[in-house]
């Protein structure tokens, strides 16, 4: 299936992409996508979210994924 | 982009100068109201800035300040918030948050003023960069 992978503030410095159309498995996760699709992307340095809402680096995406969101720290206001 | 979920709750992300909204009390229970604005700072770690540029991931920045603004309503019950942030380049001296708390009481709308600015500072999807 195909998700869309956004990348914010540093995760966009780095990834040079804010986003992309990518190729995924409801089975994997995100962090196997990043080490695909990324390898130099630490995912420490960034929470990940799916539809809006924080998912575990180590949970399936699952087949109703639409959007993969790199959220690196929040500095709002 | 603009949310109304059902507590009384206003977000608005606006790339314009922010605008503060004439104030009306949501009812006649209303006995406190707090107000915060965000100001864009010139000395921030120590460097001499002239403006500061935010992104947000809105739908996302939406769902977590509603989410926020329930929990913290359980706790801190108030009648409606009103929240504003400024995307874009924001100069020194201007606002980049403001956010108007309504309640019966002062306790609930100042406690509930401070806590959600916290938890935005925590996971709402904003950044700024410098």
């Amino acid at each position: 299936m195909q998700i869309k992978l956004l990348a914010f503030a540093q995760a966009h410095d780095l990834l040079g992409f804010r986003e992309r159309e990518i190729e995924a498995a409801p089975e994997e996760t995100p962090r196997q996508l990043m080490a695909r699709l990324a390898p130099e992307f630490d995912p420490k340095s960034a929470r990940a979210a799916i539809d809006c809402n924080y998912h575990d680096w180590d949970a399936p995406i699952g087949a109703d994924a639409r959007e993969l969101a790199i959220i690196p720290p929040v500095s709002g206001g | 982009m603009r949310i109304e979920p059902a507590m009384n709750a206003e977000i608005v992300f606006t790339r314009e100068p922010i605008v503060i909204p004439i104030f009306a009390p949501v009812s006649k229970e209303i006995g406190a109201v707090v107000e915060f604005q965000g100001l864009v700072r010139e000395m921030e770690n120590g460097g001499t800035l002239r403006g500061l540029d935010y992104e947000a991931y809105e739908p996302m920045a939406s769902r977590q300040l509603e989410r926020i603004f329930d929990e913290l309503a359980r706790t801190y019950p108030i009648a409606a918030v009103t929240f504003i942030h400024r995307l874009g380049w924001v100069p020194v001296g201007e606002a980049s948050l403001f956010l108007r708390v309504q309640s019966a009481h002062r306790g609930e709308a100042l406690a509930f003023c401070g806590h959600a600015i916290d938890r935005m500072k925590c996971d709402v999807p904003i950044w700024k960069k410098s």
